[in-house]
């Protein structure tokens, strides 16, 4: 069986990505079998899917504990402990990772140990279709490539996944170009998997553990930790860097005043600071400068 | 609330601080958000907010929470009637001596279109009618949001959601009207009731700091342009609440014990067209075809409110 | 110390005083109204210090009753059946924020068909929800039991809502003798409310009841409730205790009435147990012997003291006053679980009675006493059974008749 396992934030595809693996290999004769899992419908929280594939029906559910390949859509997300991202993952195993970065780098950075393919599809993205929301089709082709999917699926499955999804014939002929030039691009591929021999089972401490009563004040979901938010470093989330020319801002405080996050701080001469550790990219301040004095950088280039 | 009104001119009126810091898992350009975090420079640290089911449930997820006030989040249907448990218990620990007058909060219900149109219609009529000393906070982006942007009774007329997803050819299902909130709880005549704009921050200020010293409910129904679900790019949330104003779609005004003031009124609105365009929700009704009937049904609404109103 | 004459509505209602309750958010309903009329009274003449307030229904009053504790308020309030339904998901979600109230259940029978007497299902619909159960026989115990239940709520080892049940109809409207503490008694017994970790102040904000993502931590403070109720047992004890020394009454999570030297036991709850010790009773003049266990604290489910009340038991009759449709009665369910393990465990015999307030005969208990007898004899365990007499079935097909069902006819 292949256990692929896909992280993102909500709204870079990740979902549809793993659709289009499973349509794919689904098309191919293989048994497969996908969900997402995601926290609430929020744009730029965590998220993961998953998809198996097999030539035998598929008996298991729920979360990939052990994947073979993880694709990361988002490279701050190895950061983040909550999502997990090579959790499970043996030094056998893949990663595919959607950066500008070289895979030196990542891989020194995040400690990534298994055999690692980092391509710029944000980039590729961007140039060939114009819309963030195709980064599904090129990490799902791509991804296809890695799990050894053949071409002819890649493209039915994109068809399927894009017909369903309300797009027009012009844009998913589009989204289709964009498909084969990722699957293309990719270099790594899943080692063959041997026929199935059972692993022996390695005789090990257990570890359930038993809960015991904490009090109401450790047992209950509350929070008195005063406003703690900015730990979670939602500025993560960002494509695009707004940076204020300090030079030509006015100090109108329309920047200030318009983030809806209020990750804009003004200081004694009410010159305006963006707090890049929590801004999301949302650009609002951007486009509400009366001077239009903030320009735009994109973050993987920072 | 005895103490002098703050009077606010320009936005440099407006605190520095935060009060909801920044962080929390909500869209980026947010248009609600941008409304709490502006109400919440008014209306001061010393606040409980209390949470009906919406986008706004996941501003605290365990460990996080980013107020410098409190919280508590109950149900979709009856954040009003936690605002009366957490009032009424404040004042009787006030009486019994057992809670000491710099401890007490201002009450603040924060609720989406959906709790606060359909759901939660029960709860806030009983809140009016017991004439609850508490604020109402309805941030409207016109549709159930957290679930995924289905129909709510504040969805606009032509507007494609995930349960009115529109025929082939542009026809619509969405055929059903916006349902008039600010009449339903005016009818209760409650001291003060306002609608907000992000975009409009003075305006905001004004209309929370005059509601300040009244006592009883205090209902604000706030225009929340929302990215995810209107099909935008977020740098425009504000671009689309100023629309929103400029075109007549959505008027800011206030009721006092249920007397009408709109706070803004112009001679000429811009057309209705200029804010429907550009927004995913509306786009059928552009392409592949002008949907003429509808753009003009559409226009009518917003010309006939305005002509009801007195100069 | 009074001793007077007391409906349960009533001595719930003085249960409430007693308790110098802050708040009651109240919503009316069809068999507990009296309790609420009662505290509005009071509340209005000044005799309780704090807030009445009427509610717009039990969902919002169950929001405001939970949220005036997490403020840090004592907290009462009542409800039946279909209002208690109304509010079913306040129910799991106040347990979850580890707030202490009292919510009095008169039990009374759900839709469909809609009714106005007693039976189980309402309150026993309420059992995975975090929520503690008291269910009282007598109106002295309704009263005793409210001024336990705070004592154990507030407790930082339980830290829960407790709902105390009692029945409509045969308590709620009926009087019998009711002695009353003095406050004085009362105060001696049960201190203030003082917020240990749910508040609202300026000085200290707080978020409460707020999301969590994620199994593991979901199961934990899932699981810490589960641990807080477990400790409700001790901590009942210990209050039950300390109760027994204040006003000399004495109340344990069961009771055994002449159970002790026993051959066969029935197992029932709430008013109608009285109609079992009437029974045992007469059984025992027969020279027959029966004894009668009594379920009183429900949650926490008392495993252990049911499996040692039962021990040795040639043969169990459980007379559940509910019924889980498709299924069969609950009660005999949990006493099954309690007794799984026992190496001797009697044979548990079922039994559907009462439900909707039906009456339970003489004829009834005998047949009971028949099948009991019988299996100490044969060990045939006979299917469970509904009771209902033939009287009654001619009554039934009669009203069918009268409705214009025709007569009795067979499929």
């Amino acid at each position: 069986m292949r256990r692929i396992r896909f992280h993102g934030r909500g709204g870079q595809g990740m979902k549809t990505a793993s659709r289009i693996v499973s349509t794919a290999a689904f098309r191919e004769g293989y048994d497969t079998q996908d969900a997402p899992i995601y926290g609430a419908e929020r744009r730029g929280a965590p998220m993961a899917a998953f998809t198996r594939i097999d030539h035998a029906p598929i008996l298991e559910r729920g979360m990939i504990a052990a994947p073979d390949l993880v694709v990361v859509a988002d490279e701050t997300l190895f950061d983040d402990p909550q999502a997990g991202v090579l959790r499970g993952l043996q030094a056998s195993g893949t990663v595919l990772a959607n950066s500008a970065h070289a895979p030196a780098l990542l891989r020194e950075r995040y400690g990534i140990v298994p055999a690692l393919a980092v391509l710029d599809f944000t980039g590729l993205v961007l140039s060939h279709v114009g819309s963030l929301a195709a980064l599904s089709v090129a990490l799902g082709a791509a991804t296809c490539r890695v799990a050894g999917l053949c071409t002819s699926s890649v493209e039915q499955a994109v068809q399927e996944e894009l017909e369903a999804l309300g797009l027009s014939a012009d844009r998913i002929e589009r989204n289709l170009d964009l498909a084969r030039l990722c699957y293309e691009r990719v270099d790594v591929w899943l080692p063959v998997q041997p026929a199935a021999v059972p692993a022996p089972v390695a005789v090990s401490r257990p570890q359930v553990v038993t809960l015991t009563y904490q009090g109401p004040w450790r047992g209950t979901p509350s929070v008195a930790a005063p406003a703690n938010t900015p730990l979670r470093k939602t500025g993560n989330w960002r494509v695009w860097r707004p940076v204020i020319d300090l030079a030509r801002c006015t100090q109108c405080w329309m920047c200030f005043v318009s983030c809806p996050d209020g990750a804009i701080a003004l200081d004694d001469a009410d010159t305006p600071h963006i707090d890049y550790e929590v801004c999301k990219g949302c650009l609002v301040c951007v486009e509400e400068c009366p001077t239009h004095t903030i320009h735009t950088l994109r973050e993987a280039e920072v | 609330m005895s103490n002098e009104p703050k009077a606010y001119r320009n936005i440099k009126d407006l605190a520095r601080e935060e009060l909801i810091l920044p962080g929390t898992p909500l869209c980026g350009g947010c248009g609600g958000l941008e409304v709490l975090r502006l109400a919440s420079k008014v209306l001061g640290e010393r606040v409980v907010f209390v949470n009906a089911a919406g986008c706004f449930t996941l501003l605290a997820l365990f460990p996080y929470t980013p107020f410098r006030g409190s919280w508590l989040y109950t149900t979709m249907a009856s954040a009003p009637a936690g605002a009366q448990g957490v009032r009424d218990a404040l004042d009787i620990l006030r009486a019994k001596g057992r809670l000491s007058p710099e401890e007490d909060l201002q009450v603040v219900v924060v609720a989406g279109d959906g709790s606060t149109y359909d759901m939660a219609l029960s709860a806030t009529s009983g809140t009016l009618h017991r004439n609850l000393d508490y604020w109402y906070l309805c941030y409207d982006n016109e549709a159930y949001g957290n679930t995924g942007m289905q129909q709510s009774s504040a969805t606009p007329f032509g507007a494609r959601t995930a349960t009115t997803p529109g025929g082939a050819g542009g026809a619509v299902d969405g055929l059903l009207g916006k349902k008039d909130i600010f009449e339903i709880w005016r009818a209760h005549r409650p001291p003060y009731i306002a609608t907000v704009s992000p975009r409009h921050p003075i305006d905001l200020a004004r209309k929370f700091e005059k509601a300040k010293q009244l006592k009883g409910p205090k209902l604000f129904l706030a225009f929340a342009p929302c990215p995810t679900g209107w099909g935008y790019d977020p740098a425009r949330t504000q671009a689309y609440a100023r629309l929103g104003v400029e075109c007549g779609l959505f008027p800011l005004k206030e009721a006092v014990y249920g007397e009408v003031t709109h706070t803004y009124v112009k001679r000429t609105w811009r057309p209705v067209e200029e804010y429907l365009r550009g927004q995913g929700r509306f786009e059928h009704l552009f392409e592949p075809v002008r949907q003429e009937a509808l753009l003009h049904l559409l226009q009518e609404g917003v010309d006939r409110y305005w002509a009801g109103v007195p100069r | 110390m009074t001793r007077e004459l007391l409906t349960g509505n009533a001595a719930a209602a003085w249960g409430a005083r007693l308790a110098e309750v802050d708040y009651v958010p109240a919503f009316p309903i069809t068999p507990q109204t009296e309790i609420i009329e009662t505290l509005a009274t009071w509340f209005g003449e000044g005799t309780m210090p704090g807030k009445f307030v009427s509610m717009d229904s039990e969902h919002s009053m169950l929001t405001a009753a939970g949220a005036a504790a997490a403020t840090g308020a004592r907290v009462f309030t009542a409800t039946s059946s279909q209002g208690l339904l109304y509010a079913a998901e306040l129910l799991y979600t106040v347990a979850g924020w580890r707030v202490p109230l009292v919510l009095v259940n008169v039990s009374r029978a759900l839709a469909s068909p809609i009714t106005l007497e007693p039976d189980h299902n309402d309150v026993l619909a309420a059992r995975d929800s975090g929520c503690l159960q008291i269910h009282a026989e007598t109106c002295q115990e309704v009263l005793d039991s409210i001024l336990m239940a705070y004592r154990i709520a507030e407790d930082p080892r339980v830290l829960l809502p407790v709902i105390v049940n009692l029945d409509g109809f045969a308590l709620s409207f009926t009087r019998e003798p009711v002695t009353r503490p003095s406050l004085e008694q009362v105060r001696a017994f049960l201190p203030p409310y003082s917020p240990t970790h749910a508040r609202f102040t300026a000085a200290r904000p707080m978020a409460q009841g707020i999301a969590v993502l994620g199994g593991a931590l979901y199961s934990f403070f899932r699981y810490q409730m589960h641990l807080a109720a477990q400790n409700a047992r001790a901590v009942h004890g210990e209050v039950a205790q300390a109760f027994r020394e204040a006003f000399g009454r004495r109340y344990g999570l069961v009771e055994g009435y002449r159970l002790l030297d026993a051959d066969y036991a029935l197992v029932m709850s709430n008013a109608y147990a009285t109609r079992g010790k009437a029974a045992i009773n007469r059984f025992r003049a027969q020279g027959i012997p029966v004894g009668l266990l009594r379920l009183r604290v429900l949650r926490p489910f008392p495993a252990l003291a049911i499996a040692a009340a039962l021990e040795g038991k040639k043969a169990v009759a459980v007379i559940d006053q509910n019924l889980s449709v498709g299924f069969g009665g609950i009660t005999v369910a949990e006493v099954a679980s309690a007794l799984y393990q026992e190496r001797d465990r009697p044979p548990l015999l079922s039994y559907i009675g009462g439900l909707g307030g039906k009456d339970l005969s003489d004829a009834e208990f005998d047949q009971i006493l028949q099948d009991l007898q019988r299996n100490a004899d044969t060990g045939h365990v006979p299917p469970p059974r509904l009771l209902y007499t033939e009287r009654e079935d001619a009554q039934t097909t009669a009203f069918l008749e009268v409705a214009g069902k025709g007569t009795r006819h067979v499929e």
